[in-house]
């Protein structure tokens, strides 16, 4: 099975021009981003999951749901290589993250950003040097003042207050700690986003406004987004495709309208949660 | 255009009849941005002319290289509705737009903290030392009233922490504690041994070890092991539960962090000390007649009866005596240590440290006021 997919060459995704929205609308036809096949994961006895295939293509807003405790963070962290599946396979941007070396995959972590789900900023600096962090790591014959040019843009574009720039995390409310995670994640121009409950523990106005943050930076910068989420509104509001996990399979993966439809007792509990209303 | 050997320059100006037009070429990313910075601030721009982008010939664009564009020309006098835009991308205008309509004015060099002159920092110091005395004594005595809450309402023992504390501190040392003073006996008998061996009078090596040892050795190197060990344990469990908020939880359980986290440890240590000091006395003579059998020729039954012979009950008993006041000291300045972390990882590991430094210098002081105060402790 990995033969025939390493077969393909990973050149066209890096090769596309970054700026061309030509390229990035027909989506449909290029190498995907993100690619899992038959992934699985044994936690405490149990197969988490069981089989897990999706794939990502550029310029999409893929929300994956579930449960509490279906794996969504477990599978999120195998992604971004943080965890190693214990079957399967996952490519990002065409490669076989079980085949990379070290060096390879510390150059391909460039080319993405994580939002963990509770921020996980650094406690010990401050907001600014959190999102200079990385610039610092990679890039790190930029100048003070340029670094602090491109930390203030995305200080800006994540929704942060100027003031907040100068705070420490644990003076920030749930709301700007994951606007300076977000940031962060930023930082080095990803193409490829992953967020973790971005919108939990918001208040539904903060939520909205996250949305339409994350909306327009998709848009503008060209980015693929993965997120998890408990949020019908994010839902219905932002994701252009919807995967389902439920008992470490998925069940359902499309757009929300036809998702919402699916006759399945758990995808049904799940909308008519908001049906209610 | 000329010289398309060289790597072409990211932009050119050029001068039209209509303005100025300002032609944008190849990557406007966050990796070129010294070059971008470079080349742009070699162009002479003229504010008051009306100005063109021109990005027919635009590679990529990120938002970075976007900002710096545009903050560029700004701080030139153009701002962002003043320029004429040409030959973008649908997205490249979308990200013009959100880098501009985002970008606000923030306060240059607020987020860097300015260098304290001397005095400030003497007086930051001496403000610092002031404040944890005053938070240092209020500790103690909260402690003290948790106490006293505790004697008259016994029920509020903490059985099942104060075992699992009681298990940690001492059971758990015991191998440590027992192999550092069968050392330090060891090497104590066999330094006094060469000493000794040159006035023939070897059979004195007991004396000089019995006390040493009851004395002040054991009492010393076990309370410092547990200053190490259970103090720097204290600090950095409280801290972490600082951290995450676990002791804002317990007060908001209506449970005092006093009676559930201090006190077990403040008992477990305190019974605790005493016990592993004995056993720490009893593995250095051990170490000690180990020596003086190998090297001195003192057989181990003799090394015993003279043991018995030269060393007081008293000394054995002043040694044990001042552990529990060791061990409070190590309790107090661990848990309090704990207590102030500031919600920051770093914080638990810096008070962590600040624990184990102070409190075997407390342990020392307490010695040192103990042979003071009794001297007359002597065979
Ligand atoms: N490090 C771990 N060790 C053992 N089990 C884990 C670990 N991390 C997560 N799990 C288990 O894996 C399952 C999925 O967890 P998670 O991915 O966090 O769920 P969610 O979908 O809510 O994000 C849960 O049942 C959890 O108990
Ligand atoms: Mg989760």
């Amino acid at each position: 099975m990995s033969d025939e997919h390493s077969a393909r060459p990973p050149e066209g995704m890096r090769t596309l021009p970054r700026g061309d929205s030509a390229q990035r609308k027909g989506a449909q036809m290029t190498a995907p981003v993100v690619e899992v096949a038959a992934l699985r994961t044994r936690l405490d006895g149990r197969w988490v999951h069981d089989g897990v295939s999706f794939t990502l293509r550029p310029g999409e807003i893929v929300a994956l749901i579930g449960g509490s405790g279906s794996g969504k963070t477990v599978l999120l962290n195998q992604l971004v290589g943080l965890r190693h599946p214990d079957g399967g396979q996952v490519k990002l941007f065409g490669e076989d993250l079980a085949r990379m070396g070290v060096e390879a995959l510390q150059a391909l972590r460039r080319r993405f950003g994580l939002l963990f789900q509770d921020g996980a900023l650094f406690s010990a600096m401050r907001v600014a040097e959190n999102v200079a962090a990385p610039l610092r790591e990679h890039l790190p014959w930029l100048s003070a003042p340029l670094r602090d040019e491109v930390v203030d843009l995305k200080l800006a574009l994540a929704g942060l207050p100027v003031d907040a720039a100068c705070k420490m995390p644990s003076e920030l409310s749930g709301g700007m700690r994951k606007r300076a995670a977000l940031a962060r994640a930023l930082a080095l121009e990803p193409e490829l986003l992953f967020l973790d409950e971005p919108t939990s523990g918001l208040d539904p106005i903060s939520a909205r406004e996250f949305d339409s943050t994350l909306r327009v930076l998709v848009d503008s910068l060209g980015l693929t987004v993965l997120l998890t989420t408990h949020d019908l509104d994010s839902l219905w509001g932002l994701a252009d495709r919807v995967i389902v996990l439920f008992e470490g399979k998925v069940i359902a993966d499309g757009p929300v309208r036809e998702v919402a439809r699916i006759e399945h007792a758990w995808i049904r509990s799940y909308f008519d949660t908001r049906a209610l209303e | 255009m000329s010289n398309a050997a060289s790597p072409e320059p990211c932009c050119h100006l050029e001068l039209g009849a209509d303005g100025q037009v300002l032609r944008l070429r190849g990557d406007w990313t966050l990796a070129r941005l010294p070059e971008l910075q470079a080349r742009l601030h070699a162009l002479a721009i003229d504010p008051l002319q009306p100005l063109q982008l021109d990005a027919s010939g635009l590679g990529a664009l990120d938002s970075a290289g976007a900002n710096h564009l545009l903050s560029h020309l700004e701080r030139l006098g153009v701002p962002f509705p003043n320029l004429h835009l040409a030959g973008f991308s649908a997205q490249g205008l979308a990200l013009l737009n959100l880098v501009a309509g985002r970008r606000g004015g923030v306060a240059p060099h607020s987020r860097r903290r300015g260098r304290r002159g001397l005095r400030q920092v003497v007086g930051w110091h001496a403000f610092d030392i002031a404040r944890g005395t005053r938070s240092g004594l209020a500790f103690i005595g909260q402690t003290g009233q948790a106490l006293g809450h505790l004697l008259r309402h016994p029920g509020l023992v903490r059985w099942r922490e104060l075992f699992v504390q009681l298990e940690m501190v001492g059971l758990r040392a015991l191998p440590i504690v027992m192999l550092m003073s069968y050392l330090i006996g060891v090497v104590f008998a066999y330094l006094l041994g060469i000493q000794m061996q040159k006035f023939s009078a070897n059979h004195l090596v007991v004396d000089g070890v019995g006390i040493g040892i009851a004395r002040e050795m054991a009492p010393l190197i076990t309370a410092v092991l547990m200053a190490g060990r259970s103090g720097a344990a204290f600090t950095a469990h409280l801290g972490a539960m600082k951290v995450n908020q676990e002791i804002d939880a317990i007060v908001t359980l209506g449970l005092s962090p006093f009676q559930v986290l201090v006190l077990p440890r403040l008992f477990a240590i305190v019974l605790m000390l005493p016990l592993l000091t004995f056993v720490a006395d009893v593995a250095g003579f051990v170490g000690a007649a180990h020596v003086a059998a190998w090297h001195l020729d003192i057989p181990t039954a003799s090394f015993y009866d003279r043991l018995r012979d030269v060393l007081p009950l008293n000394t054995v008993l002043f040694g044990l005596e001042k552990t529990p006041v060791f061990a409070a000291a190590i309790a107090l300045i661990a848990c309090h240590s704990g207590f102030t972390v500031k919600r920051d990882a770093r914080s638990v590991g810096l008070h962590t440290t600040a624990t184990v430094v102070r409190s075997i210098v407390a342990v020392i002081l307490i010695d040192a006021i103990f042979a003071v105060a009794y001297p007359e402790i002597e065979p």
